[in-house]
């Protein structure tokens, strides 16, 4: 099955080339994870694989956010386990953090840097060649080439959202993890995160999570996380 | 493949970097760190007048000096990223040992730009010429290391706590007492004339014990 299926075509080279073909696998087992006594995510178990886009939807509480911040390696989870496979080979929980491009409405910048600047020392400690043009090339790709020199300070919520997308997407990495990535867009700024789901989708893995009608149906797949929400206390 | 290195010479190299243009940017810390020094110098130094006879009020009051205007800045390095929210990005670009030494350099830095200008300052409104300054400066950069990875693995550890402003001041007295204690030692001993040999020794050894314990303990510290 197409996991793209839904996407709207969008006209426009991608400013950031795209990323390597590599067969990803991403296999969920028993996920779940605790806050203190609070439930965080309910178990889960799924499978995704590339290509194709995969939305992640529930209610507020049901551990969205969480799912996301595991799989991107920020969280250990209170039980199960996922594994990132590309190209049939694990990679292993510290690699993951260069495998993957994580947004989400969490993710701050240093607010005294400029775009630009802030772009540049990720892709520097990633150890990426050339850090300014990569910068430059990813602020490109989600519109931000204008205002690249601003300090971040001087960004609205929907320019820092944008600048979260080319954050996710800067290292080209095969998985990209958006949490909320419509959050704050404009017009414009959603059909940028159209065309970068069904570029990224092409080739590599898109786990979309988010309850906008608009964002899931980007996503050829959906899974529903049915765990406790804000009115079902653990 | 990009991300593999993160942990390498260039990962800690663009920590450093940025922590000095975020610095350079709002000087908060630099501003606030000369300010004490200079104004307490003169202070003291229009109170007592000239203490070159007194080696050991010499040597106390130049590292409570040093101490109190880096300790604010050397405190808030993790701090400021768990204030700002950055820490999330920080560790998904870079291994938590790249963070360290790079946060680790930029607190030597910041205290070796403090002392270009505090003990300069220090010796000339004090009329104390250090009599050997091999010595003096080895102390210094031993007690500044000692110093910086004290302050920086203590900060590390309290940065995402609740009550971090207490439990720094808590946590970090018994692990700067000994180095206060080396290096005002030795700083005595050598306006007394006679070599910190030992407090040297002492000094070296706990820095090189400090940041063998960080090593150990930073990959866990940002585990949710």
């Amino acid at each position: 099955m197409n996991a793209l299926q839904g996407a709207r075509a969008v006209v426009g080279a991608p400013a950031v080339p795209e990323v390597r073909a590599a067969a990803v696998r991403l296999e969920v087992r028993g996920l779940g994870h605790r806050y203190g006594m609070r439930t965080g995510l309910e178990p889960i178990d799924f499978e995704a694989e590339s290509p194709g886009a995969v939305a992640v939807t529930g209610p507020n509480g049901s551990g969205k956010s969480t799912l996301l911040r595991i799989l991107a390696g920020l969280l250990r989870p209170s039980r199960g386990a996922s594994r990132l496979l590309l190209d049939g080979r694990e990679v292993p929980a510290a690699g993951r953090r260069a495998r993957v491009g994580f947004a989400a409405p969490s993710l701050a910048f240093y607010d005294e840097l400029t775009a630009v600047e802030n772009l540049e020392f990720v892709a520097a400690a990633r150890g990426l060649d050339r850090p300014r043009a990569r910068a430059e090339e990813a602020l490109a790709g989600v519109g931000l080439a204008a205002r690249a020199a601003d300090p971040v300070a001087a960004y609205s919520s929907g320019m820092r959202q944008r600048l979260r997308l080319a954050f996710a997407r800067l290292h080209r990495p095969p998985v990209l993890l958006l949490d909320e990535p419509g959050a704050h867009l404009d017009d414009e700024g959603r059909t940028t995160l159209e065309r970068i789901v069904t570029d990224h989708g092409r080739d590599g893995l898109v786990v979309i999570a988010t309850n906008d009608e608009r964002e899931w149906r980007l996503a050829g797949r959906r899974i529903e996380l049915r765990g406790r929400s804000l009115g079902r206390p653990a | 493949m990009p991300g593999d290195g993160s942990s390498s010479a260039a990962a800690v190299w663009a920590v450093l970097r940025k922590e000095c243009r975020s610095e350079w940017r709002t000087r908060w810390a630099l501003n606030s760190a000369l300010l004490f020094a200079v104004t307490s110098l003169t202070a003291v130094s229009f109170a007592v007048g000239r203490l070159g006879d007194r080696a050991d009020v010499l040597a106390a009051l130049l590292w409570v000096v040093l101490l109190f205007a880096a300790l604010a800045s050397l405190a808030h390095a993790f701090v400021r990223e768990v204030e700002g929210g950055t820490l999330t990005l920080l560790r998904l670009v870079a291994s938590p040992t790249a963070i360290a030494i790079g946060k680790l350099l930029f607190n030597l830095l910041f205290l070796g730009l403090i002392e270009v200008v505090t003990v300069p300052l220090f010796l000339l409104l004090m009329g104390a010429p250090p009599p050997s300054w091999p010595a003096f400066l080895g102390l210094l950069a031993l007690g500044s290391l000692a110093l910086a990875a004290a302050a920086t693995l203590v900060g590390a550890v309290i940065s995402q706590t609740r009550g971090r402003g207490a439990l720094f001041a808590g946590a970090s007295f018994p692990l700067l007492l000994p180095v206060l204690a080396a290096a005002v030692s030795g700083t005595r001993a050598q306006w007394a004339g006679g070599p910190p040999t030992a407090e040297l020794r002492l000094l070296a050894a706990y820095a090189t014990a400090l940041l063998a314990i960080s090593a150990l303990l930073v990959d866990h510290l940002w585990e949710d």
